[in-house]
């Protein structure tokens, strides 16, 4: 069965009321979006014209040739509650409303209209993404209401966005695009008069299209709270949830009538709810993207304990020393395993953990000595530094640690320094899928994400269990 | 005092009169309700009363006064500490019951709780708060400065389950104490655990409860008792 919000993303047909074509206007940008990629019907909806684009144009909802999918609105709030009324009548159970000019000012005008919209969708039934937002981005329908035409669009993927704020919602957008991280789809909600965080949520759990779930919240709706943690429960047995919270400044809860009281800041209590339903918490927006891309390519950790294959001893150390802080464990190399490890290296190279290859290291020692490492059951992850400045590598070890990784189902992340020779290998790692860090802390949190959701998908699997 | 009252006609006498500071009896009455582990109190309305009660609530004995009016016992020599037998219990009603209406002429007084004193032991605190968002929160740290300064605490949104609750006492920084420190052995982590679960439930099932401390909670190596209790109210619209 389809989800309740299912039309939203992927709707048949689509009005645009506020639809022009005059340049630099929020309704010609989104006309132009939907025209450039989505394939369903499209009516554009404005008194004024007759025609825009090649496209009829219609003087009002009513008159529309038949009741599209979803409408959507961008046209000055004073406008909207009527606009709304008349779709709900004409039977449209979808709008995403654009227009800003609603509670957000802080006038009694805009808290009124608001009000108002909120009373419609009630009473109708009609949902509403919005007002004040700038709606979704959708790479697998083309429902596209992201009307900024300057913003690089992502190509089609696997990441699922829900942002409080649509500035940084675009601005995430462009970044992906850059650095090639795939979308599935991207929703900023404004104020979130209907659908919000946990609809949105609960949609993209149920997203064959989506793999990872980032969240940017400010806050949630009061009383909502524990329905998030319930429907957060549930989707990450499905797939990891990220979140970013922002506004981590504790406000003096009401009056502290209590120790209690006065000790709950807010953010303190959004922590333990992230943690009690099983989500990433991030720090950073380092750590956010970070965490994201380990996510999107790496399978499960079975356990935390990992080793590191390095052609220098000192990132060797750094990394030993930001895996253990984050609580991950860089146990020392097994006897047995030793042996072997000796057997195939040459005398100068360390064989403990982490297994130093050293300065005259070749594509070749990489690749033997990843072969025996990958196989053994005790190694639940591998890291690979692969400085690539030292002479003896050419680069073949590259596709070999690709191959590995997919045969095995074993995580094996990457950490390159460097120009240019440095970008090079990173590239052509990411391009098959093993995650590239730049830092080593940076990687150890990113890894430390990975064994925590993998405990927690873990253990939900053994709850479902009877 | 012997019959039990259910929590909500509790909070419903205590609304009904607008308090909306649960008096101490009162709030030890309601948290025992949830199988909280809480001393004996008992009230004893004037000195004869104290003296009776005495020995059979053992020593040694701590008294308070109760009013609603009152809000900081101790500044109006309400509280007295350490009481070692019936005729001292009986002499110290007497004065305290004199001092605190010549100090607050127009108290209502109902009378002075009686309960003997929990040996030392570790001092937690286990606390509930309702959050605009999430509801029933409940809150777990160590008592004194490790909440007040360092705020050390950790919180989960109710429903919590033992399990959640056994991570709430091992998640603040400080856990380390509970393991045993100055020469005592590790405290009864279950004991607070058991507390934490009780008060959520507590937490769950009174929407007119606001918030509650638990301050101290008293934990030694085999259980925990609870030796101050403070719950607020607030007018639920229903």
């Amino acid at each position: 069965m389809e989800h309740i919000l299912g039309k939203l993303f992927n709707p048949e047909s689509v009005a645009i009321v506020g639809a022009t074509p005059k340049e630099g206007k929020i309704g010609r940008a989104i006309l132009e979006n939907f025209i450039k990629r989505f394939h369903g019907r499209i009516y554009p909806v404005n008194p004024g014209y007759d025609e825009i684009f090649g496209l009829k144009c219609y003087k009002s909802v009513t008159d529309l040739p038949e009741t599209p999918d979803l409408l959507v609105v961008a046209i000055p709030a004073p406008g909207v509650p009527a606009v709304i009324r008349e779709a709900a009548i004409k039977g449209i159970r979808m709008a995403i409303v654009i227009s800003g000019g609603f509670r957000e000012t802080g006038t009694p005008e805009g808290e009124k209209l608001e009000k108002e919209l909120e009373e419609i969708s009630k009473t109708y039934g009609i949902r509403i993404l919005g007002p004040n937002c700038i709606g979704i981005y959708d790479n697998w329908s083309g429902v596209d209401t992201y009307f900024l035409p300057k913003m690089k669009r992502p190509p089609r993927g696997f990441v699922g966005f829900i942002s409080q704020s649509g500035a940084f919602s675009s601005a995430l957008m462009d970044w992906m695009a850059y650095h090639n991280i795939g979308v599935s789809r991207a929703i900023s909600y404004g104020n979130k008069i209907d659908i919000d965080d946990i609809d949105l949520l609960e949609y993209l759990g149920e997203d064959e299209k989506t793999k990872v779930i980032l969240m940017y919240i400010e806050d949630l709706k009061p009383g909502r709270g524990k329905l998030f943690i319930e429907v957060a429960k549930r989707v990450v047995q499905k797939k990891p949830v990220v979140i970013y919270k922002a506004g981590k400044t504790s406000r003096g809860s009401l009056a502290a009538a209590s120790h209690t009281a006065a000790m709950a800041g807010e953010y303190s209590i959004y922590k333990a709810a992230f943690k009690q339903a099983g989500i990433i918490e991030v720090d950073s927006f380092d750590e956010m993207m970070d965490v994201v891309r380990i996510f999107l390519h790496q399978p499960l950790m079975k356990g935390n304990r990992v080793y590191i294959v390095t052609d220098a001893g000192g990132v060797g150390v750094m990394l030993t020393d930001a895996l253990t802080s984050v609580g991950l464990e860089v146990p020392q190399t097994p006897s047995d395993l030793k042996y072997i490890l000796r057997k195939e290296l040459p005398p100068h190279c360390i064989v403990e953990n982490p297994i130093d290859l050293t300065g005259d290291a070749d594509d070749e020692r990489y690749m033997r000595v990843l072969d025996i490492l990958i196989e053994k059951p005790y190694v639940d992850a591998i890291v690979v530094v692969a400085l690539p400045q030292i002479p003896g590598i050419k680069g073949s070890f590259i596709d070999h640690i690709i191959k590995l990784k997919n045969e095995y189902k074993k995580p094996i992340v990457a950490l390159t320094i460097g120009s240019e020779v440095s970008l090079e290998v990173a590239e052509k790692l990411e391009k098959g899928e093993v995650t590239v860090f730049e830092s080593p802390e940076r990687l150890a949190k990113a890894l430390k994400a990975l064994y925590t959701y993998s405990i927690i998908k873990t253990r939900g699997d053994h709850h479902e269990k009877p | 005092m012997t019959t039990t009252r259910s929590p909500k006609e509790i909070i419903r006498k205590a609304l009904s009169e607008e308090r909306l500071k649960l008096l101490e009896h009162e709030a030890f009455e309601l948290i025992k309700y949830y199988e909280i582990p809480v001393p004996e109190t008992l009230l004893a309305r004037d000195p004869k009363e104290a003296y009776e009660l005495a020995d059979t609530i053992g020593y040694p004995i701590a008294l308070k006064i109760v009013s609603p009016d009152i809000i900081h016992k101790s500044d109006v020599g309400g509280v007295r500490l350490g009481l070692m037998n019936r005729d001292e219990v009986a002499r110290v009603v007497e004065e305290m019951l004199k001092t605190v209406s010549t100090r607050v002429p127009h108290a209502r007084v109902l009378g002075v709780l009686m309960y003997r004193m929990a040996p030392p032991g570790l001092e937690v605190i286990v606390g509930g708060v309702r959050d605009r968002v999430f509801g029933a929160t409940i809150m777990f740290g160590l008592g004194g400065i490790f909440v007040e300064v360092l705020k050390d605490v950790s919180f989960r949104i109710a429903p919590v389950r033992i399990t959640d609750a056994l991570e709430m006492i091992d998640e603040i920084k400080s856990s380390k104490i509970l393991e045993g420190y100055r020469g005592q052995g590790p405290v009864d982590r279950k004991a607070i655990a058991e507390i934490i679960v009780k008060t959520s439930k507590l937490m769950m099932e009174n929407e007119e409860i606001s918030s509650i401390d638990l301050n101290p909670v008293i934990v030694y190596s085999n259980g925990a008792i609870v030796v101050d209790a403070r719950v607020i109210l607030s007018k639920v619209s229903h």
